[in-house]
């Protein structure tokens, strides 16, 4: 994927630090993190336990503030939005996929993928629509009307990435999506993601498995909130 | 996220624990149908004072009564000649105030039928503007008319449980008393009215009940088909002997040695109806104008208006109702409390729904929202519940014992029963919303 040079970075980050803690020995989870990713870019996150991997992606995913440094998310700094801002920019810009899924379990599949349909205000019918267009995508037309707890765990997670990519968002965040799958049901989500990416999206995924970082173009490797490595595969 | 679908997610939540949800309704459905009960016993109270004030000549019935004059003026007392038919007189002299006109003259006589028994009762002598006075209305015949009181006829109008005791063993229409001959103090009158039988609304109704044959509930269950030997506070009509003002002082009353002309003849009560309520205060100021020159200057008189029973009536009432609203508020207290507590203890559950809602983009708003239409829902259900608990309460309440009025539900007494529910639904979840609202999406997302 090619992007155009005046285009703004679809991530930028400028110096970031997260401090948890403000009693005697605060933990610093990112400490100094300077990273930029194009719009189109597919980008593996590594690093070894507690290096900070999650922490950087709930920065970029707006879930989060940074203590200081700066985040920008497709051109706009989030580093001191407010709660709203930070919500519309999740709701329309960004697509979470979790390990543990995170699907609403009293909610059938389609109710699922359409939720952040509903905070975007869309209606009914059009998030119905949308919500099966989605689900034809990661192959689950067929249920539905299906809930969570009647699902594989691969299927869980092809819902969430349904869900993920409802709203059109220019931007898909995997904390270890496969991390909770076995490795075929790991094969179809990277697929999957791999298929998002190819139609233009900008794909950052957290990983351990290096196998599975080797299918990004491009490797960033943490370490006690730095990063000590960021290469091309 | 709009109000709409927070209230349809809160609707599939209740309807995720439908046990838990009642239970947590039950303070709320409670207090609504001890506020719906409250209000309807007090507007069927109400209901059935209103009416018995109508039967008994409603506001516009005003009596003119004697007072004590004051001790300073005690030498004066002697100058007025009291309540008489000048009193009368002169009120028909204001016929655009005072529309009706009803002097009365009373006596205890003997009655005798000849076909009937032979009872003691209290005779009226009145004029025939008696009739709107006091709202009487007729069974059968006719009552007495201008032509009675100038020729100072013979002619009675009994009252529905005076025949009942004259002729004890008869049970046939009231027309057939008419143009029977009785005897008041040994002197023959025709009769020539029944009135009808006067009683409360819901007494009718159990009667003419036990007339069809349908069975009346055993306590409520009462004598026979007239409204003989009951006392209320109907009794008084029902108990009627009223023949002419002129018949009955002629007969009874004059032909003493120190006996009045009848002009200046004392009357036992002196009842009229003001024309235009809303002329009251003007009226009575009129009538006093009139009174002052026919009791030349003596203040011995004093106004019985029904306003006074009415407020006393209306005070009663508004206490009753502040001892159940204040059952109905505990009551509601308690159950808004009982919401709160199960939204604290459902957000606390649903901590990680909340934080994937926040995660995919719903707004602190949308959360506190979410939970505070619940909420609502939770307290419009039980208001809905506690109106169908309150008909059943009011249907419990009237087989254990009877009631003295019937309970009238009002279309405002449901409105501010479910309205106040549903307030109550809303204040109790603003505190779980404004909780729910406040988590950090990290925290809720990793919540266990
Ligand atoms: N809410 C928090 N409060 C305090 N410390 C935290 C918090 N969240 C994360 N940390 C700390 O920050 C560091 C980075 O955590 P993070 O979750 O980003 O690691 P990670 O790379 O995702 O690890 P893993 O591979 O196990 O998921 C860890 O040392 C962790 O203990
Ligand atoms: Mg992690």
């Amino acid at each position: 994927m090619t992007s155009s040079p005046d285009a703004p970075p679809a991530v930028d980050l400028h110096d970031v630090r997260k401090i948890y803690g403000t009693g005697p020995d605060p933990v610093a989870a990112l400490d100094g993190v300077s990273l930029r990713i194009d719009p189109g870019e597919f980008v593996a996150i590594t690093g070894t336990s507690g290096s900070g991997k999650s922490t950087l992606m709930h920065l970029v995913g707006c879930l989060d503030t940074p203590t200081s440094g700066r985040v920008s998310v497709a051109g706009e700094d989030v580093s001191t939005a407010g709660s709203d801002r930070l919500a519309r920019l999740r709701n329309r810009s960004i697509g979470f996929v979790f390990q543990a899924f995170n699907l609403l379990p009293r909610l059938d599949v389609q109710r699922n993928i359409e939720l952040p349909l509903v905070y975007a205000g869309v209606s009914a019918a059009e998030r119905r629509r949308r919500a099966a267009a989605a689900a034809a995508q990661v192959n689950l037309t067929d249920r539905l009307t299906h809930r969570p707890s009647q699902l594989s765990g691969g299927q869980c997670q092809r819902v969430a990435v349904a869900r993920a990519l409802v709203n059109d968002p220019a931007l898909i965040l995997a904390d270890e999506p496969t991390g909770n799958l076995d490795s075929a049901n790991g094969a179809d989500v990277l697929r999957l993601l791999a298929t998002l990416h190819a139609a233009g999206r900008t794909i950052v995924l957290v990983t351990h498995d290096p196998a599975v970082a080797a299918r990004a173009a491009r490797v960033v490797e943490l370490s006690d909130g730095r990063v000590i490595k960021d290469a091309a595969t | 996220m709009n109000w709409l679908s927070g209230m349809l997610i809160g609707l599939q939540e209740i309807r995720e624990h439908k046990f838990r949800s009642f239970l947590t309704m039950l303070g709320v459905i409670l207090g609504v149908a001890s506020l719906l009960a409250m209000f309807a016993l007090t507007a069927g109270i109400a209901a059935s004072w209103r009416n018995t004030m109508e039967q008994l000549g409603g506001l516009e019935r005003i009596g003119i009564s004697d007072k004590q004059v004051s001790l300073e003026f005690a030498d004066l007392a002697a100058l007025s000649p009291g309540r008489t038919l000048a009193d009368a007189e002169a009120l028909r002299g204001i016929p655009h105030l005072v529309s009706h006109v009803a002097p009365e003259m009373q006596a205890g006589a003997t009655l005798s039928a000849s076909d009937g028994a032979t009872v003691s009762a209290r005779v009226t002598g009145t004029w025939p503007d008696n009739f709107t006075v006091s709202q009487h209305a007729m069974a059968a015949g006719r009552f007495l008319t201008d032509l009675d009181l100038q020729r100072g006829a013979r002619v009675v109008v009994l009252g529905d449980a005076k025949v009942a005791e004259l002729w004890p063993d008869e049970h046939g229409t009231d027309a057939e008393f008419l143009g029977r001959t009785i005897t008041i103090n040994g002197r023959p009158f025709a009769v020539v009215g029944i009135l009808a039988l006067y009683e409360r609304e819901q007494d009718r109704l159990r009667r003419e009940a036990a007339a069809r044959g349908d069975k009346p509930p055993a306590r409520l269950a009462m004598g026979g088909g007239r409204g003989g030997g009951r006392r209320d506070m109907f009794s008084w009509k029902n108990e009627s002997v009223i023949v002419p003002l002129t018949t009955m002082y002629h007969e009874f009353r004059s032909g003493q040695a120190d006996t009045p002309p009848l002009a200046m003849a004392k009357l036992d009560y002196l009842n009229f109806r003001v024309r235009d309520l809303t002329r009251f205060d003007e009226t009575l100021a009129e009538v006093e104008k009139l009174l002052r020159g026919t009791r030349r200057g003596v203040d011995d008189y004093d106004f019985d208006t029904r306003e006074d029973w009415f407020e006393r009536m209306e005070t009663s009432l508004r206490s009753t109702q502040l001892s159940g609203a204040l059952i109905a508020g505990i009551s509601l207290l308690v159950g808004g409390i009982g919401i709160a507590n199960i939204m604290l203890a459902s957000i606390s559950q649903r901590v990680r729904e909340l934080g994937v809602r926040l995660a995919v983009g719903a707004r602190r708003r949308d959360v506190f929202l979410q939970i505070l239409a619940e909420s609502t829902a939770i307290g419009i259900i039980g208001g809905l519940l506690g109106l169908g608990a309150g008909v059943v309460l009011l249907e419990l309440l009237g087989n254990l014992a009877p009631l003295e009025s019937p309970p009238v539900i009002e279309p405002s007494a449901v409105l501010i029963s479910v309205g106040f529910a549903s307030a109550v639904g809303v204040l109790s979840g603003l505190y779980p919303a404004w909780r729910a609202s406040r988590l950090d999406p990290i925290a809720a997302l990793r919540y266990e």
